[in-house]
């Protein structure tokens, strides 16, 4: 019998994958964003520590989207991607 | 179920109805209840259920297809629909697609949200769609049926598999359907559709990304204020999202409660005041940890006490159900809106 | 570059997919809300050793 597919949709068109240019991790900025989750500020801020010890860690910054039930609003994240090369999530619980 | 988009149209085998159960179940179609067969004519006589209707729909999160009207009316025959719900259906799902809903959050948290669908206008009764006894429970097919069919959108198309993109910790009732009507002809209010800014004769839906009803029992109060003294108590809960998360929430009163409200000349608008005013919960209530969480988010207590909602207007009103000393508190996943939607009537 | 929980591996694949994402993906042990200091320690652990093989590439 021929029946319809329920999950059928359609790709948008005119979105290609995204791929990640090369990083100087010794050097480049790192920006640590948290999805403001309990412990999320902690994780982070613990690992900037322990990066300390073998990179520098002066333009190592923080930020936390507003609410941990929403999206980070498009500023925001287009303004990490302006002013770092490599962003570190904390994302799921 | 593949993440690829797919054939529109699939010919498979003949089967009975056993084998078609196993069949969904093995494409991770299925709610876990038995779905009608989405042949091509079911699905031709659901579309024309909303002909006309020509608005492109956006990608559904998490899986991020745009789906077509074909894919969306399969959903609703396996749901059980008949081809005059599929408008209330498409609504709601424009519904939750509008950004303030905040769909991918709220499928993908561990919160045991799911959409609300509440019908307003003449519709409910064209539709019988249950307003009255039982309105959130079992019994009626448009009421099951509506809310199905979104459910199954939300799985098949937008890829909220449940364990996998829900992730929610125990999932909820409400994720199988979650639609009622507004009990207008026994509301002392105007109706919700018509405060909010459409004409009574039109066929609206509200959505929220919401937690099943929570009871709200008073059988003792006489008047209009010691009833909504007693929902303050009770909807002022430490452990609700709308504290956690701050956000809306819907107190849809029996029309018993309603009626005395109104008795005591209460407004909507003083409904809310008193709730918002009143529904606090005090700081002793809230552990050391979630004081300095919640003020990091910048939600402050107030003279030793959280609100419970972020301002007046996040405490929706509306009347439902039948007779009883019952009204029903259903609060949201917190990150989300009170959406309504017109629905489009088919082009004659 | 991606810190999640075993628990939510799959939903970041599976959202990384649908954007057509490959993520870095450094995963820890689940819960990471909840725990004490002395038991957050185990995580940032990870999250530290999973980063220094990022960083070796």
């Amino acid at each position: 019998m021929r029946i319809v597919n329920p999950s059928y949709g359609i790709a948008p068109q005119g979105e290609g994958s995204a791929t990640a240019g090369p990083v100087d991790w010794a050097n480049d900025p790192i920006i640590l964003f948290s999805n403001n989750k309990p412990n999320a500020k902690e994780l982070l801020e613990g690992v900037r520590n322990r990066l300390s010890a073998i990179r520098r860690v002066d333009n190592i910054d923080y930020i936390a989207k507003g609410s941990a039930s929403q999206p980070a609003p498009p500023e925001m994240i287009n303004e990490v991607a302006r002013k770092y090369r490599i962003a570190l999530l904390a994302l799921g619980d | 179920m593949s993440d690829a988009a797919e054939a529109e149209l699939l010919d498979i085998p003949e089967m009975d109805a056993d084998a078609w159960a196993d069949y969904v179940e093995a494409q991770g179609w299925t709610d876990g209840l038995p779905l009608v067969v989405p042949t091509e004519d079911a699905v031709a006589r659901m579309m024309d259920g909303a002909r006309g209707d020509n608005e492109p729909f956006p990608a559904i999160t998490p899986r991020q297809l745009i789906p077509t009207l074909r894919s969306l009316a399969a959903n609703a025959v396996m749901a059980g629909c008949r081809p005059a719900y599929f408008p209330v259906v498409l609504s709601a799902l424009r519904g939750v697609l509008v950004a303030d809903y905040n769909l991918h959050g709220s499928l993908a948290t561990t919160h045991a949200c799911a959409p609300m669908i509440m019908v307003n206008g003449p519709l409910r009764q064209t539709l019988n769609i249950n307003c009255g006894t039982n309105c959130m429970g079992q019994g009626w097919r448009a009421n099951a049926a509506i809310g199905r069919a979104l459910q199954l959108i939300l799985l098949n198309i937008g890829g909220a598999k449940p364990a996998i993109m829900d992730r929610s910790t125990f999932g909820s009732p409400a994720k199988y359907t979650f639609c009622f009507g507004e009990n207008e002809e026994e509301s002392p209010f105007p109706p919700y559709h018509v405060r909010h800014g459409f004409n009574a004769i039109e066929g609206v839906v509200t959505v929220m990304s919401a937690e099943p009803n929570h009871n709200l029992n008073d059988h003792g109060s006489t008047t209009g204020k010691g009833i909504l003294t007693t929902f303050a108590g009770a909807i002022a809960s430490p452990a609700a999202n709308t504290v956690y998360a701050k956000g809306p929430f819907f107190i849809v009163f029996g029309p018993e409660h309603a009626a005395t409200l109104a008795r005591d000349k209460f407004t909507v608008e003083q409904v809310q005041q008193f709730l918002y005013d009143k529904a606090r919960v005090p700081v002793d209530q809230v552990s050391p940890e979630n004081h300095q969480i919640y003020a990091e988010s910048g939600h402050l207590p107030e003279n030793g006490f959280y609100r419970v909602a972020p301002t007046p207007d996040d405490i929706h009103v509306a009347v439902a159900g039948g007779p009883g000393k019952h009204s029903a508190w259903i609060p949201s996943f917190g990150g989300t809106a009170a959406i309504s939607v017109r629905v489009k009537p088919p082009a004659a | 570059m991606v810190i999640a929980t075993e628990t939510f591996r799959p939903l970041v694949l599976a959202q990384a997919k649908a954007r057509k994402l490959e993520p870095h993906l450094i995963v820890v042990k689940h819960p990471v809300g909840g725990l004490n200091t002395a038991e957050l320690q185990d995580r940032i652990d990870t999250a530290f050793e999973g980063l220094k093989l990022e960083m070796k590439g």
